[in-house]
């Protein structure tokens, strides 16, 4: 086989004109060492990490090597690093990079990454593993630097996009990659755009629910890699990732890095998980039995979810509900008197409520946990008037929000790090931030999707956390809260156990996934009653399965009696 | 690298740098840098422009490397490592110092009987294996300049013979002039070069070869249905190429004659 040899001439033409001009020479000691030097920065073999000999202060462990050689030798550095969160996906990505950075392979980078990560990510890539990267700034725009990050909102906007899709890059990583799973978006289609020589896509959740999610993923990195577009789709079009056969498995085992927790054999700091029950005061009750007890038929929201989402707003703080409330005033026009009116009546209650019980607890809890403590709640009005409350009592705190502008997140990590005690937080702020100085959570109100919940807990249970993890789950005795509790943290055992453990019993019993059960419980549920039997239903199954283990399990997919 | 090696790389260099060495404790040691060094090392270039502009005194700084940092946290100076970009950058620096020689056999004649000199041209000389991976291999080769006489590992033949060499023609010697004209010399060794890579086992090229056809082979099937294929087609097929292409490149990294006598290397 012929292969392309190309000789390069630098050295040779200036050769000659130091011979023409008789110099300048260098000394033999210099000489040597340049050779040394060049020596020492060969790359000896095709195959073997070298980036570990730059790195000798980074302490990768095993399953995140075994990570970076499985991308770097047998995926030919394409992948989707799906390991479960806080597993240390930014190593497993830092360390593929930095080794085709050292065999000469990439020099111009794009690293796209939730804009509250940007800094982490900056941060990492020059502190642990010596990678001259830079945040996005409009100084330099796009060409200048080598290896810039940015998010993907600022990298698909004109004009942008525009100028990215005209650089040439060697490597392309994106983090929170489970934005990419529809092929209508925008994200997606410029994601696609981009030219991919090596491309890292990164997610701790590469299925939600449809087949169709890995295959666009797929597609974005390796296209073909899963067929055309038109066969995959005949044939999985719609199915739940539990009808994942043997071979579409293998073909993604072939792209992507799946590591649990459970798998890594790391001892894991303990979490202790507390749940705090919390009563309502008599008006609080009051406050809370009047949305329950409104009549359905009148019909005044859309839906039932909308009702629900009262009720639990309901057991966070007044404010959500009123926050709320004033929300769907504006969207009717004009509003319903139905509507005007209970919300009238809602309001004239809510000013007879002096006290926030569940702040109350906060507040006693936070006192003598005395050290760092992260709050997280759904509502932005709780969150707010929370922060009002423990001003109140010197507690000194800061908030956080998804919205919130790059500099500023960093701001306020960096205030809850030196001079805050809490750290309050709404959920969209879970996703991007890591707090492993913090060991000590409340989550003010629970989250009916447990994904949610997991990323909550990554925030602060990751490698790096140093101390026992502790939780508190607050609810509200005798609310949907506490109902949501049961199931999901007491029956399920979910905060022992990890959720892709359980989504993993729940696909050996071919009964549809954990996220699937749980929105039908809570968002499709007609009435207390309904959700009720839901819950037993499936707190059975799940009781079934912890019954059955190993073999027995796999015994029991035979017969299929169960659903 | 080890440390030790880093440590005995940096010492070198510095001192054929002219730096001298003022403090030196085994774990750290600090070195008074020449205004030249400096200047390419420490990237002040508006104070070097001041102080030749107002024609101030020069005030070069001192670094301190701390090269044993395994039971010491105190941070009395840079910790230097393998992946340090210091280090990195002295690694640059010398190889732009280090790229070009001309060195004579330090042997003095009389004045009967002058010692004639031969030139030889050494190419040292990296060539690279370059697929979606990568490996490097070195080779330094000398030619006679005279007689066409081409010696492999040449570099290692230099500092193997103890032979005294210096910048300087010794007294009482004389160099030959190239019978073979350096830049036909220079072609010569590429020639050798290429002829020793084509006679090579290329099966790591057929092996990146077959995963970029595998590769392309899928990429077809996913777009098998567009009658005329999108702009999407052709980047995702570049950039297969871009990342599966065998090909190999060869770079000098330095080299420069050698007045050598005529008895070496016979």
């Amino acid at each position: 086989m012929e292969v392309r040899i190309d000789f390069h001439q630098t050295w040779q033409n200036a050769f000659l004109q130091r011979l023409e001009r008789d110099g300048p020479w260098s000394n033999w000691e210099i000489y040597q060492l340049a050779l040394e030097a060049e020596q020492h920065t060969f790359v000896s073999d095709f195959d073997n990490l070298q980036s570990l000999k730059f790195l000798p202060e980074l302490k990768p462990l095993p399953h995140q090597l075994e990570a970076v050689k499985q991308v770097i030798e047998n995926m030919n550095g394409k992948a989707i690093l799906a390991d479960e969160v806080g597993l240390g996906k930014t190593i497993e990505a830092g360390l593929i990079l930095k080794e085709y950075m050292i065999r000469g392979l990439v020099k111009k980078v794009l690293i796209l990454v939730p804009a509250s990560l940007i800094s982490q990510w900056v941060l990492e890539l020059n502190k642990k593993f010596y990678i001259p990267a830079v945040p996005y700034k409009k100084s330099w725009g796009w060409k200048d630097q080598d290896i810039i990050v940015s998010s993907l909102d600022t990298a698909k906007r004109s004009p942008h996009a525009e100028m990215i899709l005209e650089q040439n890059y060697d490597f392309i990583i994106i983090d929170e990659a489970h934005k990419l799973k529809n092929a209508q978006t925008k994200n997606y289609q410029f994601v696609q755009r981009l030219k991919k020589k090596f491309c890292l896509l990164l997610t701790a959740t590469p299925i939600q629910n449809k087949v169709e999610e890995i295959f666009h993923l797929v597609s974005l990195l390796k296209p073909g890699h899963l067929g055309s577009s038109s066969n995959f789709l005949k044939k999985y079009k719609g199915s739940h990732r539990k009808e994942i056969d043997d071979g579409l498995k293998d073909l993604i085992r072939k792209v992507m890095v799946r590591q649990s927790r459970r798998e890594t054999n790391i001892q894991w700091t303990k979490r202790h998980v507390e749940t705090v029950i919390i009563n309502f005061t008599p008006k609080e009750r009051e406050f809370y039995e009047m949305i329950i007890k409104f009549p359905k038929k009148e019909a005044i929201f859309d839906n039932a979810f909308s009702l629900l989402t009262l009720k639990r707003e309901a057991c966070s703080s007044k404010e959500a509900v009123f926050f709320t409330l004033k929300n769907m005033l504006k969207k009717q026009n004009p509003p319903s008197p139905a509507l005007v009116d209970f919300t009238n009546q809602l309001i004239k209650k809510m000013e007879g409520i002096t006290v926030n019980s569940k702040a109350e607890k906060a507040l006693d809890l936070i006192r003598k946990i005395d050290d760092k403590v992260i709050i997280f709640t759904e509502y932005r009005a709780t969150q707010l008037y929370l922060q009002w409350f423990f001003q109140k009592h010197g507690i000194r705190s800061v908030p956080f929000r998804g919205g919130f502008k790059r500099g500023k997140k960093d701001w306020m990590k960096e205030l809850f790090q030196t001079s805050a005690q809490v750290f309050i937080s709404t959920e969209a702020g879970g996703e991007g931030i890591n707090l492993q100085f913090c060991n000590h959570m409340i989550n003010f109100d629970l989250p009916w999707n447990p994904m949610k919940l997991e990323q909550r807990i990554g925030r602060i249970h990751r490698l790096g956390q140093q101390k026992d993890v502790f939780i508190y789950n607050f609810a509200v005795k005798n609310t949907v809260e506490e109902q949501i509790l049961k199931l999901l943290y007491e029956k399920i055992n979910l905060f022992e156990r990890v959720i892709g453990e359980l989504d993993e019993i729940l696909t050996k019993l071919n009964v549809g996934t954990l996220h699937e059960h749980l929105t039908d419980i809570f968002a499709t549920s007609e009435s207390e009653g309904e959700m009720k039997i839901k819950m037993d239903n499936f707190t059975s199954v799940i009781e079934l399965a912890q019954s059955l283990k190993g073999d027995e399990l796999d015994a029991a997919t035979g017969n299929s009696s169960i659903s | 690298m080890q440390q030790q090696e880093i440590r005995q790389f940096l010492k070198r260099f510095f001192d054929a740098t002219q730096c001298k060495t003022v403090q030196d404790d085994g774990n750290a040691f600090t070195v008074q840098l020449t205004v030249d060094m400096d200047k390419a090392l420490m990237n002040r270039p508006f104070y070097w422009h001041y102080i030749e502009k107002t024609r101030g005194t020069p005030n070069p700084q001192k670094i301190t490397f701390l090269t044993d940092f395994s039971n010491s946290n105190e941070s009395k100076g840079e910790k230097i490592h393998f992946g340090s970009p210091r280090l990195h950058q002295i690694f640059q620096l010398t190889k732009k110092l280090g790229g070009f020689i001309r060195m004579f056999e330090d042997r003095p004649g009389t004045v009967q009987n002058h010692t004639p000199l031969i030139p030889w041209l050494c190419m040292n000389i990296k060539v690279s294996y370059i697929c979606d991976r990568k490996k490097d291999e070195f080779h330094s080769i000398g030619l006679n300049l005279i007689n066409g006489k081409m010696l492999d590992n040449f570099h290692y033949l230099l500092k193997d013979t103890s032979m005294p060499l210096s910048m300087k023609m010794p007294d009482f010697a004389f160099t030959f002039t190239p019978l073979i004209k350096p830049v036909s010399g220079i072609k010569r060794i590429e020639q050798y070069i290429r002829s020793q890579l084509q006679q090579e086992d290329h099966t790591w090229a057929m092996e990146a070869k077959k995963r970029w056809e595998r590769d392309e082979k899928l990429l077809n099937i996913f777009f098998e249905e567009w009658e005329e294929k999108p702009e999407q087609y052709e980047i995702e097929k570049e950039a297969l190429r871009e990342q599966y292409e065998p090909k190999i490149s060869v770079d000098c990294i330095n080299g420069g004659i050698f007045y050598l006598t005529k008895d070496r290397f016979r």
